[in-house]
């Protein structure tokens, strides 16, 4: 027992090892069954000696946001157009877990409390997912509907040269403005700390605040900023932050602000310009002269998965036209599959979103949101802001 | 004659003993493996003795406290914000809870149970319905300002922001979601008072407010002191109305904790504030301990 706490106050240890020291004091047993299992890079084994879909358990266990299949929003069609076909080829019905976002999610994950087959991170964390090899590459051989994608998005999700995510939906961050009401002085982010209108803007409650504030600001790389830029982000933040109506958690949230003209302008997603558009309202959905930033979602596979063809079938079912329909026709969100019919969504939305514009998410036009080093310097930074 | 009195009395210890420790096995057990591992499990963490993400590459150390403590950090400081919240909202619900628990506990004659099932009645449905229902009543055009409108008050074009999105909404909804469970301690020891002490209060000449001063008041304390802590232990800590309604002033400690935990990526300082509450918590019981006595509020 004198080793292990010598070892424990010699060197940090990793949860399994803790695990094993508190195990010493008595209490192991228990710790144990709630630990992640280590699961290694692989440990799904060898393509070739994999067992057949059908000598799989079945079960497919899915890490995703609401709304993307376990029905929240949209409880049949979700249902039948993002995974109708996989239960058609394997009569499995998958469960979903769910987190709120990315870092949540990821967090989740490494600290073992979430098991999944397939989960639905965001570009600028897969670096993350890779690291704690928690996911392993796809076999894009066993997805028909892969060919349909598109292949500048799809290598999005290449990651050590593999392909460990397949990137699916996208959309952008940017300012969307109440026509009626704002007048912009230039298509800037700047809109978002425009004294004129104190009281009637929102921003989003994350850190992804700190590297608009650096885009505003003209920094080298906002996803990558020195102390000295985070500060002055912070203070610039700080100095707006008195115009601010509230800061938004759910989109949704934002929605039902702005078209009840509570605020006016607001850090937004495209699902915004599609309900204010359906809504009939004279919106503006900026192209910024910082660009806009541009997300994509993928789908990773978790490396422990029992589930190796079912989640392909899984992944199969999201990258098929239906499912990109679906996805644009009900949240507004893009697609990485190219065939889909655009048609599903009013002009006005193709148009505010640059849906048909082969152009819309390259530089400059548009900024790839990136991978965040110092993730939790910028929460750092961000709570200060938030406590100031 | 002795001997055999002796062994029995023996005998029935050990068996006291046994059931004793019996009964209480159960209950330690689910302390110890509850409360008691999670926290050397977050003690752990706050050093850095516990590596979760692979860019956790350091050494066991206790900075992140230091920092934490000597102020290097801007948590200490939405540490005091969220005592200055927490003590605001604990004073005044308690002030408004006394006269309610005094006219149930010694005005009402008939159906009093009634009418506390009547106050008690909110908290029956759901904590986060509560809270938002006052998002429909305090927004720009909630009952509040729309009622303004129609009055005339106020023009449409100028409603009241700061009623929605600001500390004072924070407060103002604490205040009404922790009202049922500070009047119920102050009803009970109320409640259980000793009504002969005002009567020979009365027979001596003592006017009713002296009464008040000297007898009801000082013989409740200690259900006040329980409602005061009732509020005051899991307001500190709040998170959830300050992330509904607080806008962007009515960020405090607990949101931190739970950004830091989630968002943040950084479980080290997590630990260090969640640990610390707890300490102060425990500091705050310790203080409070000897001012409550369980019976005099448990009925």
């Amino acid at each position: 027992m004198t080793d292990e706490l010598d070892r424990m106050l010699a060197r940090r240890l990793g949860r399994r090892d803790f695990l094993r020291t508190t195990g010493v004091l008595g209490t192991a047993a228990w710790l144990a069954a709630c630990s992640r299992a280590d699961p290694g890079p692989g440990a799904g084994g060898n393509p070739t000696t994999r067992p057949a879909i059908e000598e799989e358990p079945g079960g497919l266990q899915v890490f995703d946001w609401s709304g993307y299949g376990n029905g929240d929003f949209y409880p049949k069609e979700e249902r039948k157009f993002l995974w109708g076909d996989y239960k058609k080829a394997t009569g499995d019905t998958p469960s979903f877990v769910l987190f709120e976002n990315d870092d949540a999610a990821y967090t989740k994950a490494a600290a073992g409390s979430a098991e999944f087959d397939v989960v639905h991170p965001c570009g600028y964390k897969y670096r993350d997912w890779v690291d704690l090899e928690a996911v392993q590459p796809w076999d894009t051989s066993l997805i028909p509907n892969f060919s349909q994608l598109n292949p500048k998005l799809t290598q999005s999700g290449v990651v050590d040269g593999q392909q460990y995510f397949l990137p699916m939906d996208w959309g952008f961050i940017a300012p969307l403005i109440n026509a009626d009401h704002v007048e912009p002085q230039e298509e800037s982010f700047g809109i978002l700390f425009d004294d004129r209108y104190e009281g009637k803007i929102s921003w989003v409650d994350t850190s992804n605040m700190m590297y608009i504030a650096g885009l505003y600001l003209g920094v080298a790389d906002p996803f990558d900023m020195s102390d000295e830029e985070l500060a002055e982000a912070r203070d610039f933040l700080i100095s707006k932050k008195g115009l601010v109506k509230f800061l938004w958690n759910q989109s949704f949230d934002f929605w039902l602000s702005f078209k009840k003209e509570e605020v006016w302008i607001g850090y937004a997603w495209p699902d915004t310009v599609g309900y204010a558009d359906a809504a009939g309202m004279n919106y503006r959905y900026m192209e910024p002269k910082e660009g806009r930033v541009s997300w994509v979602c993928g789908l990773g596979m978790a490396a422990d998965t029992q589930n190796y063809h079912h989640a392909h079938e899984y992944a199969d079912s999201w990258a098929s036209t239906k499912a990109a329909e679906f996805l644009l026709g009900y949240y507004y969100y893009g697609h990485t599959n190219t065939e889909a019919d655009l048609s599903v969504v009013s002009p006005g939305v193709v148009e505010a979103l640059g849906l048909d514009d082969p152009t819309v998410l390259d530089p400059p036009r548009s900024i790839p949101e990136s991978y965040i080093p110092r993730r939790d310097v910028y929460q750092q930074y961000w709570s200060e802001v938030l406590a100031a | 004659m002795a001997e055999p009195d002796v062994t029995a009395a023996r005998g029935w210890r050990r068996r006291e003993r046994r059931l004793t420790v019996g009964l209480l096995s159960a209950p330690l057990l689910w302390l110890l493996i509850f409360f008691v591992v999670p926290v050397v499990y977050v003690a752990a963490y706050s050093v850095g003795a516990i590596e979760l993400f692979p860019t956790d590459a350091g050494v066991v150390s206790l900075d992140d406290w230091r920092r934490f403590l000597t102020g290097g950090s801007v948590y200490m400081s939405l540490f005091w914000k969220s005592i200055r919240i927490s003590l605001t909202v604990s004073v005044g619900v308690v002030l408004l809870s006394y006269p309610v628990g005094y006219f149930l506990a010694l005005c009402v004659k008939k159906r009093k149970y009634v009418l506390l099932l009547l106050i008690i009645a909110p908290f029956l449905t759901s904590y986060l319905l509560r809270v938002l229902a006052w998002k429909v009543i305090l927004g720009d055009q909630g009952v509040i300002n729309s009622f303004l409108f129609w009055t005339n008050v106020r023009s449409p074009d100028d409603p009241i922001t700061w009623l929605l999105y600001s500390q004072f909404t924070v407060m103002l909804v604490l205040a009404y979601i922790w009202i049922p469970f500070v009047a119920l301690p102050i009803f009970v020891s109320l409640d259980n008072l000793d009504r002969s002490f005002l009567e020979a209060a009365s027979d001596l000449g003592a006017s009713r407010w002296r009464a008040f001063v000297r007898i009801t008041l000082p013989l409740s304390l200690p259900g006040v002191f329980a409602a005061f802590l009732f509020v005051f232990i899991p307001t500190i800590g709040e998170f959830v109305t300050p992330l509904l309604v607080g806008g962007t002033s009515g960020y405090l400690y607990g949101n931190a904790i739970t950004d830091l935990f989630t968002r943040g990526l950084d479980w080290q300082t997590g630990s260090v504030l969640a640990l610390f509450l707890l300490l102060v918590i425990a500091a705050v019981m310790a203080i409070f301990g000897r001012f409550v006595q369980v019976r005099s509020v448990a009925g």
